[in-house]
């Protein structure tokens, strides 16, 4: 049906990366340009009292203090209308609130002078207080306020007990539906701060120009609210910052805010006068940058006997570290994430984000879907077996399908469901993992015992919705043909590194019939592209792809009116277009009268030629829905009952996305998601010393993520896409990015709990917590 | 107070001198004139330790392209291996596959071939971390390392060089030259097993067995442990209690004595409990594989 939506083409970047030859921001070389060095605050909460920049000074590098900065509080995530935004950061600072904080920073002509200037600054700090680590300690009375007062929107708020943002809901009466369920569970679960672990550290390159405007290159998500955030906090117009988009080495979320080396690249600059780069070293990106949010849960959840499922209670504290980034909007999506998985008659809910003196936290791919799922997947399993119903039926009678309110993110982003893959996913799924013989975890014995466990999720497709809501999303896109009928392609939309924009490519290509080959995605920058938010929510395909598909449809139209003219047709109406294997291009043609034909090719010369003007078309989109794509795992694992060593045995990874645009790069999302996945459900986690100092502060070599060798192997893993057809995405489009990790680590708890009886309500489940559970059972 | 600004892993954050000697001779000079000078081979840990300033030799005396300490050689009744052979020499010899399987099975269960390529035996060795695969078959086959000055060799066995966590007798004016390993004696069966956190990690404990069955009676059985105590050891103590027990009974008897025979610590990679009850767990594991292959010398390569 289609010529090119579900084929596989190559990457249009697949042979530059392969070969090295991309150019990521840490590339960038540009003439007279120095090099930035951050000085990090050694202590984790404490005030300094002054900053001798003279030594640092004199070895002949430019030097950044807290006073060199524009003295304005802000918060480097844009993505929330302002009035939600809470803002409590500064550029550097003179009270650093995390080990890390930047205080000052120097730039020098070559890398070891800026590090020796580094080391000649004098900092002399005024007071030294005991950090606080723990969230119920911040909350306790007596406890020292982290921030005492920061602006939210453009109010200043007092902050009490160190609450950062607090959120209450209800819908129904729990009391009455708690009365009324034959089985009502209770669990407590806590997620550890975690690393993104994205392949390309930090960085930017700030330059200015003679016209007195900067250029800025950053890893970032969004080029867009980077240029914005940078006018406002340096009160430069927005038409003098120009942010270039440089291809990302991944982000997991880590990138949606605008990174605070940014903004102190852009400081060093202004200051020089000089291009200036700073890129972090690992270290610093995984010690001092970003680390996930740290989740309390606790759920109560019940049932009535004929499995229908009746109240859902959920209280979520989440330290989110020494400043906000999405402190308060994550506290509605994880509300969200609870609401929309079941059917729940009755729902109260109370989430604190707390602040602690540690690393600020910010989103990590499914913005607490996995996190709540794991906890609500438990709840509904444990609930499943009380009942004595299988856990596969339990929830197809239970979850929110098609036809029913959906929570994109949040409660101001709702709209209804129209498509639905999950029973296909469920029955398909397990049948192929062999659900029916997965057995009782009491009757396996020996050494090695194998389970098999399900997850069911989703995530949102972007955050867009019929009313405005609370979220900005909205994303554009030009479209433009050449002299020759290539076409340009100019988005602010970053790809991550999925393989998103290729995505787009097909998206117009079908819309054109000409091939993919033909359509060229440019490395555009904020000058000349329309806005678009930011890549993240699972929001490329389906919000920046229809962007791409409105944008081509209208060339579509001013092509078939040039034709017309061509042709002599009457009217466009009267033309028909598809891709023409021999000519490789899109032929236009009178229906009925197939000797009336031109390429599209030939349309744009002549269009040329004879002075008829471009073909173009600029558009902004804004969706007014954020369709689930749903995902459901199925997993085998192993355990070693004598080592407490997990092993994935076996993967059916099933998912909703809709019309799957590119089958290789969604299976790859797949495996992708699962290796996270994983890795959260068993691996990783940053732990704090005393001084606040994460326990793997050293470097990657001690916070490990699972290699190849640790994975199932290929051949164990399956990809089943559900054949599902979304109306208000570009060609029956979904997300799919953050669903497909969403439901992974509850899938593996599952499964370890089928093989050896015991649950787990703390990750990451490691071989010691493993073995030290199955001693303590006896 | 952290030296959080002092560490920069982009560039080593201090000068130093570099030294590549072209003869064993000349990097002896350079180590007895030069003060602070430290041997670098593959680098794969003096180079990390120096970004983080855990180390900041003033020199660095470079052996890894020296010829004198490249090679593997069979020598009668030993194996000698050069220094500087780098861990994927060592997997790709067909000397140390047949004659040393034990050394073998270790050495190819380490890192990713890419650090493979560059890290070295000598500074595995060197290096003195209680986790360094390569110690506990080393010393369950009593190897002995030869340490050269300018004043000469000195033949020490493997057991006296550790000392400590990253601690070795190994004097600043000596290198390592080669280290002598008896063949793999015939007969003996032999197992390396260890747990890590991924695959290309080093190890949580591991644990190497070297042993011989006669008459269903386990005789001789060496065995050494890694990243359980502040350096790899020999667990005495376990031999002694197995020797000439049945496989039941040293199953049963080896990880109870075994305990006696480390001193496991908590830290980033684990706990000193788990260490405790997975070394006994692995001591079995390498037992039971010891013993068969003991009985099977179809397993032995003869090279």
């Amino acid at each position: 049906m289609y010529d090119f939506i579900g084929k596989t083409f190559p990457r249009h970047d697949g042979v530059a990366k392969a070969t090295g030859l991309v150019e990521f921001t840490f590339d960038i070389e540009i003439p007279d340009m120095l090099y930035g060095r951050i000085f990090k605050s050694p202590y984790a909460f404490a005030k300094v009292r002054r900053i001798d920049t003279s030594l640092a000074e004199s070895l002949g590098a430019v030097v950044l203090t807290p006073d060199s900065v524009p003295d304005r509080l802000f918060n480097p995530r844009l993505v929330s209308i302002e009035e939600d935004t809470f803002k409590d950061w500064r550029v550097l600072t003179y009270t650093p609130r995390y080990l890390g904080e930047p205080i000052a920073a120097v730039a020098a002509p070559s890398e070891d002078l800026a590090q020796r200037a580094l080391e000649a600054l004098k900092v002399e700090f005024e007071e030294v207080y005991e950090p606080i680590l723990d969230p119920f300690k911040a909350m306790a009375p007596g406890a020292r306020p982290i921030h005492e007062r920061i602006v939210r929107g453009r109010t200043w708020v007092e902050v009490r007990n160190n609450v950062a943002a607090e959120l209450r809901y209800s819908e129904g009466d729990v009391e009455l539906e708690e009365r009324r369920s034959d089985v009502v569970i209770e669990r407590r679960f806590h997620v550890p701060r975690r690393y993104h672990v994205q392949l390309e550290p930090k960085g930017a390159v700030c330059k200015p120009e003679p016209d007195g405007s900067i250029t800025v290159w950053t890893t970032t998500q969004t080029i867009h609210n980077t240029k914005i955030l940078i006018s406002q906090v340096y009160g430069i117009p927005m038409s003098r910052v120009n942010v270039k988009k440089v291809p990302i080495g991944g982000g997991f979320g880590s990138s949606i805010h605008t990174n605070l080396v940014t903004l102190i690249a852009v400081g060093l600059c202004l200051k020089s006068g000089r291009p200036v780069k700073l890129v972090l070293t690992r270290e610093e990106d995984m010690v001092h940058d970003h680390v996930s949010f740290e989740f309390y849960m606790r759920i109560r959840a019940g049932a009535t006997k004929d499995g229908t499922i009746t109240f859902g209670e959920f209280e979520n504290i989440l330290d989110i570290g020494a400043h906000q980034v999405q402190a308060y909007p994550l506290l509605g999506t994880a509300l969200g994430w609870f609401v929309s998985l079941y059917r729940w008659r009755a729902v109260r809910y109370y989430g604190r984000s707390v602040y602690t003196n540690k690393v600020p936290s910010c989103a990590i791919r499914g913005y607490g879907a996995p996190e709540v799922t794991w906890a609500v997947e438990t709840v509904v399993d444990e609930m499943a077996e009380e009942l004595g119903i299988d856990p596969l039926e339990f929830r197809l009678r239970n979850y929110r399908g098609r036809g029913e309110i959906f929570w994109g993110q949040g409660p101001t982003v709702k709209s209804v469901i129209r498509s639905d893959g999950v029973p296909e996913l469920i029955a398909r799924g397990s049948e192929l993992i062999g659900w029916r013989n997965r057995g009782d975890p009491r009757s396996k014995t020996g050494r090695y015992r194998r389970g098999i466990g399900v997850g069911r999720g989703f995530h949102t497709s972007g955050a867009g919705g019929p009313l405005s809501g609370a979220i900005i999303d909205y994303s554009g896109a030009i479209v433009k043909v050449n002299e020759d009928g290539t076409v340009d392609y100019i988005t602010a939309l970053q790809d991550h590194g999925g393989g998103t924009l290729d995505a787009h490519a097909k998206i117009i290509a079908e819309e054109l019939k000409i091939p993919p080959s033909k359509v060229r995605i440019v490395w555009s920058d904020t000058a000349t592209t329309v806005y678009d938010v930011c890549t993240h929510a699972s929001r490329g395909v389906y919000v920046g792809g229809e962007a791409a598909r409105r944008a081509a449809a209208e060339v579509r139209r001013k092509v078939l009116e040039y034709a017309a003219r061509i042709l002599d047709a009457v009217n466009p109406e009267a033309l028909r277009v598809e891709y023409d294997r021999e000519l490789d291009d899109a032929v236009i043609y009178v229906e009925g009268a197939p000797d009336r034909r031109v390429t599209l090719s030939e349309v744009a010369r002549i269009a040329w030629q004879r002075n008829w003007g471009s073909i173009s078309a600029s558009v902004s989109y804004r969706a007014t829905a954020a369709p689930p794509s749903f995902t459901v795992y199925f997993v085998e694992v192993e355990v070693d009952t004598e080592t407490g060593i997990v092993r994935p045995v076996r993967v059916v990874a099933g998912a909703d996305a809709g019309t799957v645009i590119n089958p290789e790069l969604a299976a790859g999302q797949l495996h992708g998601g699962f290796a996270m996945g994983w890795s959260w459900a068993v691996g990783d986690e940053v732990s704090y010393t005393e001084d606040g100092v994460p326990a793997h502060r050293l470097s990657v070599a001690d916070y490990k993520i699972p290699t190849a060798l640790d994975l199932p192997k290929p051949e164990e893993f399956v990809v089943l896409f559900a054949s599902t057809y979304e109306p208000t995405g570009p060609f029956g489009a979904k997300g799919l990015g953050e669903a497909a990790s969403n439901p992974v680590i509850a899938a593996v708890a599952n499964a370890i709990y089928n093989a050896i009886g015991i649950r787990f309500y703390e990750i990451p489940i490691t071989p010691e917590r493993v073995l030290e559970a199955l001693r303590e059972r006896g | 107070m952290l030296s959080v600004n002092r560490i920069n892993t982009y560039r080593i954050p201090f000068t130093f001198e570099y030294y590549r000697p072209r003869t064993l001779r000349e990097a002896l000079e350079i180590l007895r004139s030069v003060e602070g000078a430290k041997v670098v081979a593959g680098g794969t840990d003096l180079v990390v330790d120096m970004k983080f300033r855990r180390v900041e030799p003033k020199a660095l005396v470079d052996v890894s392209k020296l010829e004198e300490l490249r090679y593997v050689r069979l020598v009668e009744d030993y194996v000698e291996i050069g220094s500087a052979v780098t861990l994927q020499e060592l997997v790709e010899s067909e000397v140390v596959r047949a004659r040393l399987p034990l050394l073998w099975e270790a050495v190819n269960s380490m890192a990713s071939w890419q650090v493979r390529n560059i890290a070295t035996i000598g500074g595995n060795i060197c290096n003195a971390s209680p986790a360094a695969d390569t110690a506990p078959p080393l010393l369950a086959y009593g190897a002995k390392l030869l340490l050269t000055s300018l004043d000469g060799v000195r033949e020490v066995g493997i057991g006296e060089f550790f000392v400590g966590p990253k601690r070795s007798i190994i004097r600043p004016d000596e290198v390592l030259q080669a280290i002598r390993v008896p063949v793999h004696p015939a007969g003996y069966g032999w197992s390396f097993r260890k747990v890590s956190r991924t695959s290309f990690d080093i190890a949580k404990i591991s644990v190497a067995v070297l042993l011989k069955v006669d008459g269903g009676r386990i005789r001789d059985p060496r065995i050494a442990l890694g990243a359980v105590a502040p350096t790899p050891v020999r667990a005495r103590s376990t031999e002694r209690a197995i020797e000439s027990l049945s496989l039941e009974e040293a199953l049963e008897v080896g990880p109870r004595f075994v305990e006696g025979d480390i001193a496991p610590i908590d830290d980033v990679r684990s706990t000193a409990w788990y260490r405790r009850e997975v070394a006994k767990v692995l001591l079995r594991d390498s037992l039971r594989t010891a013993y068969e292959r003991s009985l099977n010398p179809g397993w032995v390569h003869e090279g």
